[in-house]
Parts: structure tokens; C-alpha cells; sequence
């Protein structure tokens, strides 16, 4: 027996502080509901497969300062360097580095003609050679890698060849092959090889994110500052930046090697504001519920102090102490469950009005219905104490003449 | 029907030991109408206390209805309490927020009694106090001696045993004073046994027995001799 009507008659002809603690009830599940799906949705960007092997993949930067450099024919030195040294799987150069947030980006058309031709969206654009497939662990699903003799070193140079991400493949192309097919890029033109699986850009907020190119230029050999991929196992890592820094150094001494990180590091870095976000909002989830549990406690607290005659005189009619900490609990339940069955529909509007203010997705249903859920816990949590303290009062209160 | 054997009662401070209760006896018959007097910290409220099982004793023997309730379990004493005892207080206890039929109700529900029973029951208790008119009504609508009266239909709908009333008269005027204690007549003549404590002699002069607590002790002036001192 529950007893939910007198509860509910009594809550109606006393509503001053249930109505309070249900604005606040009505408030923390709106904001919970869309809080907790705005910290989902971060978290499961965080959490996409980028394709690489992050933790393998160690990068960094060369920059040249002997004037008397062969730039081209010092990099295909490098390289053989990097890829002899122990533990290492492969090594490229690249234009750019994934997930870290800066690089280049471009796009194709269809034809000659750039008024009539259809462009494809903007990719990330990243230059290598035969090696930088490997040394990204990327899967290559249709057609071939670049052979070695088809590397160029100038990304002017004709004969360009390109492997493009699977995501940008279906995006352009639908369900039909790019393989064999001819782009254009300026006056150059370019033919798709090769269909990588999955292959993400620099910028980790970009909708084109999973768009992404490898077009066949050793780009070490264009610039006297380079960036290079060397791949190990991750228990390897550690000890490879000395063995580059020396192996390079006595090749020729005269440039500064810097910036070693690993993809993994770069992706850290590049998802921090999300997990910041994340992370600001979920202390924002736990205070408030910590609030509304507070004032919960606290109403519980002042009712048992306001009605002591009135418990004590309940046990001398026969309540038992389960039956008062069920007054308190149903009584709060209700106030909670009303609390959110309206907080869950101003969830849902605020949802909306977020989706159209700052384009985010629509909150799904399951959200407020979980904010629902775990304010009934804390809302259990809140009032378990008190109430058990007011199953304690004495039933001698009741012939107390206070 | 009640009858207690040396009971003492003692509450220990760290300094002090106190006996609010000391080799207490009394018989109650079936059917009577004691009243209890004594001057305030004689033990009456203690006594009360005990008697309506809302509180424990330190020694001694409590039987009630033939039930030796000395040593019962939180629970099993709420529903001792639930079944057999009605009770009207000084400051007629009612829960504001609710009407006179939920007041009168909640010992009912206590009981886990089905609705149909629970509405027939409050509607003829009502009736019986003279206020079957106003069962919505609030308890801050009514005079002092109408929510007595509620008070008192609310000990009868659970139909007790007996009816244990505290100072029942003590914050009425003379008048309603007067009717409350004429309905106490009435239901006591109807047949259900009355323990009332009270200082007022007068009207402890209209019960047909008198029994006076003196230092925790009893005192007693009534046409019966108690079992309990007969037997000592």
C-alpha cells in the first residue's frame, strides 16, 4: 500500500516549497538531458576509429639550414637512413600530418572545363610515397598502392596518380569505381588508383574529416623543411627519437630536427577543447544533481522538523517505521516524477531550440528519460537518510505538549 | 483487560536517575471509564505513554486484552497499537493537510484495510461525532471542539478496544468541553473501555472511577480494589 492519494492531497494543500523543488527538478533534467547528450556526442567524436596506427606512427619535422643542400637527394638519403634504423617498420615523408590540425587542402572537378565540371568537396591533401601507406597503417580496399618507380618529387611534375578515402570515394562516385578515372587539378590532371578504408584529415572538427587524398610526391624533396612518419611498435617508440636525432645528425649535421610526436599525441592535442567541453559539462551534471539531492535533503529535513507531532502521532496510530520512510519516499518520488515528466518535455524543447540556434542534433528521447532515471536515484540516495531519521521519532511524541 | 504489575519506569541521566514510574499497578475491567488525575510530573504522561505502548517500561508485567505486551517488537507493537487502542489527544493531533475523512482514514489505511471498508467505516465515525457533513472540510475550518471530535471518529473508525485520551478536554472551553465529554459518555456506554488522563477533578469526577498517580504510585479511590494489590 503506497497510500499515493492522501500524499498527493497533502502535497496539494501545502505546494510553496514542493513547488520549488520541482522548478528545480524541472530545470536539472532539462539541462542534465541536454548536458549529458552534448558530452555523448564529444565523447563518441573522441572515440572515432581515425584508421591510423596512432600510438606506432612518430612524426617530426627537419629543418634545413645548409645552403648547399640537394634537398631532393638528401631525403631519399633520409629516408633509407630512418627505415635502416632497428625496430623501425617504415618510413615516408608527407606535406602533412593526420589529426594534427594543420596541412593542405584541396579539391578535384571532372573535367577541363572548370565552368562546366563538377567539383568533388574539399580533402585533405597529402603527398607521399609508395612507403606512406604502410607507415600509416591505412588499408588499401580496391585497386593498388603507388609503385616505386612512379614516385615524382615535384608536385608540378605530370604522371600524378592518387588513392583516395573510401568516405570521399562514395561521396563523389556513389556506388560506382573510381578507379581508373581522371581528374583534374588546375592544369594538371590525375588518376585514381587506389581506395584507402579509411584515411582521416588534420582538422578533427571539419565535416570532410573522413575526406582525404594521398597523391604520389615524395614532398621531402621539395622543401628544405620536411615532415617524416616512421613507423614502430609502441614499446619501441620511446627510444627511436635519440636514434633518429643521432642517425640524422651524423648524416649531416646541419639542421634542427624538432617536434616528435606521435599520431597519437597529435589527436590528444587536437580533441583537448572536446574533452575540456566533455568535462566542464560533466561536473556541470554531477553538481547539479549534487543540488538537487541537497534540496531534496534539505525539504525532507525541514518537513520532518516541521511535522515531528505529526509523524509521532502517525506511529501511535499504528504506522510502522517502514511506513514513514515510504511517506517520505513516495512523497518525493512524486514531486520528482512530476519534476520530470515536465523537465523531460523542456528538455526536448531546449533541445530544439539548440538544434536550431548552434546546429546541433536533436536530443534523442533516451536522454531525458535517463536524466528521469538517475534523479529518481539521487532523489532515493537524498531522502533515504532523512526519512530513516524520521522513522525514529518516538510515537511518544504524539502526547508531547509542545 | 489492562493490567499492569509493578511497573517501574526509570530514566537515567548521567547524574541522575529518575523513577517516573515506580511498582505501578492497576487492573482496568472490561467496559469501565477510568480517569487518572495527579499534579503535572507525577508520572501521568509516563503512565499514558506505557499504556498506549508508545513507549517502553524498565520492569515489570503489561498485559493487554489478555496479551502480555511487555516485550514487543517495534512493528508488532504499531499494530498492537493500530488495532486495539484509539487515541485522543490534548491538541487533537489531526494532520493538517489532509480533510476530516483522510484524517479520520489513517489508521485505517495503516491497517491495510480495502477502500469500500475504509469509506464506510470513516463515513459512520464521522456520523457518530455529528460531522458526516463535512468530510472535505479541512481541520483549520473547524472550531476546537469539532476537530476533538474529528479526533475522537478517528479512534473509533479503527474500533478499539479500548480508547486512551490524553487531556482530551484540556485546550476546549467549558461548552465544548462539556459535549466532548458527553460523547466520551455515549461511546463508553456503547461499550468500549476508557482510560483518561486528565487534571481537570470535575471532570474526572463524571468517570466511574478515580484513579489518583502520586509520585509514579497509584493511588486509588474507586469502588473497585485493584487485582493486582490483592494479590500482592
Amino acid at each position: 500500500m503506497l497510500h499515493i492519494k492522501p500524499i498527493l492531497s497533502s502535497l496539494m494543500r501545502s505546494k510553496s516549497s514542493p513547488i520549488l523543488l520541482l522548478l528545480q527538478i524541472i530545470l536539472s533534467v532539462a539541462i542534465v538531458a541536454n548536458a549529458s547528450f552534448i558530452i555523448y556526442e564529444r565523447l563518441s567524436l573522441m572515440q572515432r576509429e581515425s584508421g591510423y596506427a596512432e600510438a606506432q606512427i612518430l612524426t617530426f619535422s627537419v629543418y634545413n639550414f645548409d645552403p648547399a643542400i640537394d634537398n631532393i637527394k638528401q631525403n631519399e638519403v633520409d629516408q633509407l637512413i630512418l627505415r635502416a634504423l632497428p625496430n623501425v617498420i617504415d618510413a615516408s615523408s608527407s606535406n602533412m600530418l593526420p589529426l594534427s590540425g594543420g596541412g593542405w587542402m584541396d579539391r578535384y572537378v571532372d573535367g577541363p572545363n572548370e565552368d562546366t565540371a563538377k567539383s568533388t568537396p574539399g580533402f585533405a591533401f597529402y603527398l607521399g610515397n609508395d612507403h606512406l601507406l604502410n607507415v600509416m597503417g591505412a588499408k588499401l580496399v580496391a585497386g593498388r598502392n603507388f609503385n616505386p618507380d612512379e614516385i615524382n618529387t615535384n608536385i608540378d611534375d605530370s604522371g600524378m596518380l592518387a588513392l583516395v578515402s573510401q568516405p570521399l570515394a562514395k561521396a563523389f562516385w556513389g556506388d560506382e569505381s573510381p578507379l581508373g578515372k581522371t581528374m583534374y587539378q588546375g592544369t594538371q590532371t590525375v588518376t585514381i588508383i587506389g581506395v584507402v578504408d579509411k584515411l582521416q584529415g588534420a582538422w578533427v572538427d571539419h565535416e570532410n574529416f573522413e575526406y582525404s587524398v594521398i597523391q604520389n610526391v615524395d614532398f621531402g624533396g621539395s622543401s628544405s623543411n620536411k615532415m617524416y612518419m616512421v613507423r614502430a611498435l609502441p614499446e619501441h617508440i620511446p627510444a627511436l627519437e635519440e636514434a633518429i636525432r643521432s642517425a640524422l645528425h651524423a648524416e649531416n649535421p646541419n639542421r634542427v630536427l624538432d617536434n616528435f610526436q606521435t599520431v597519437a599525441e597529435l589527436r590528444n592535442l587536437s580533441y583537448s577543447n572536446h574533452r575540456l567541453m566533455a568535462t566542464v559539462l560533466s561536473m556541470m551534471v554531477v553538481l547539479l544533481l549534487l543540488i538537487t539531492a541537497l534540496g531534496l535533503t534539505g525539504m525532507v529535513m525541514f518537513n520532518i522538523q516541521r511535522r515531528t507531532k505529526q509523524i509521532g502521532t502517525r506511529r501511535a496510530l499504528g504506522a510502522r517505521k517502514r511506513d514513514i520512510i515510504q511517506y517520505f519516499m513516495v512523497e518525493n518520488y512524486l514531486i520528482c516524477i512530476v519534476g520530470g515528466l515536465i523537465g523531460g518535455v523542456l528538455a526536448l524543447v531546449l533541445g530544439q531550440q539548440l538544434m536550431s540556434l548552434y546546429s546541433l542534433p536533436m536530443v534523442p528521447v533516451i536522454y531525458p528519460i535517463m536524466s528521469v532515471i538517475g534523479l529518481l536515484v539521487v532523489t532515493t540516495l537524498a531522502v533515504i537518510v532523512p526519512a530513516t531519521k524520521a522513522a525514529n521519532i518516538s510515537p511518544a511524541m504524539a502526547t508531547r505538549s509542545v | 483487560m489492562l493490567s499492569m504489575k509493578n511497573i517501574n519506569k526509570v530514566f537515567k541521566t548521567d547524574l541522575v536517575e529518575t523513577h517516573a514510574l515506580r511498582d505501578f499497578n492497576l487492573e482496568v475491567k472490561e467496559g469501565e471509564f477510568v480517569a487518572v488525575t495527579g499534579p503535572s510530573g507525577s508520572g501521568k504522561t509516563t503512565f499514558l505513554n506505557i499504556a498506549g505502548l508508545l513507549e517502553g517500561f524498565t520492569s515489570g508485567e503489561f498485559s493487554l486484552d489478555g496479551v502480555n505486551v511487555s516485550n514487543l517488537s517495534d512493528n508488532h507493537s504499531a499494530k498492537v497499537r493500530n488495532e486495539k487502542i484509539g487515541f485522543i489527544f490534548q491538541g487533537f493531533n489531526l494532520i493538517p493537510d489532509l480533510n476530516l475523512a483522510e484524517n479520520v482514514e489513517v489508521p485505517l489505511r495503516y491497517r491495510g484495510m480495502d477502500a469500500n471498508e475504509r469509506k464506510r467505516r470513516v463515513e459512520s465515525a464521522l456520523e457518530q461525532v455529528g460531522l458526516g457533513a463535512r468530510m472535505q472540510h479541512l481541520p483549520t475550518q473547524l472550531s476546537g471542539g469539532q476537530q476533538q471530535r474529528v479526533a475522537i471518529a478517528r479512534a473509533l473508525a479503527g474500533e478499539p478496544r479500548f480508547l486512551l485520551a490524553d487531556e482530551p478536554t484540556g485546550n476546549l472551553d467549558s461548552l465544548m468541553a462539556r459535549q466532548v465529554m458527553e460523547l466520551l459518555e455515549k461511546i463508553n456506554q456503547q461499550g468500549t473501555t476508557i482510560i483518561m488522563v486528565t487534571h481537570d477533578p470535575e471532570l474526572a469526577r463524571r468517570a466511574q472511577r478515580n484513579i489518583q498517580i502520586v509520585d509514579g504510585q497509584v493511588c486509588d479511590f474507586s469502588m473497585y480494589q485493584p487485582a493486582a494489590t490483592g494479590t500482592r
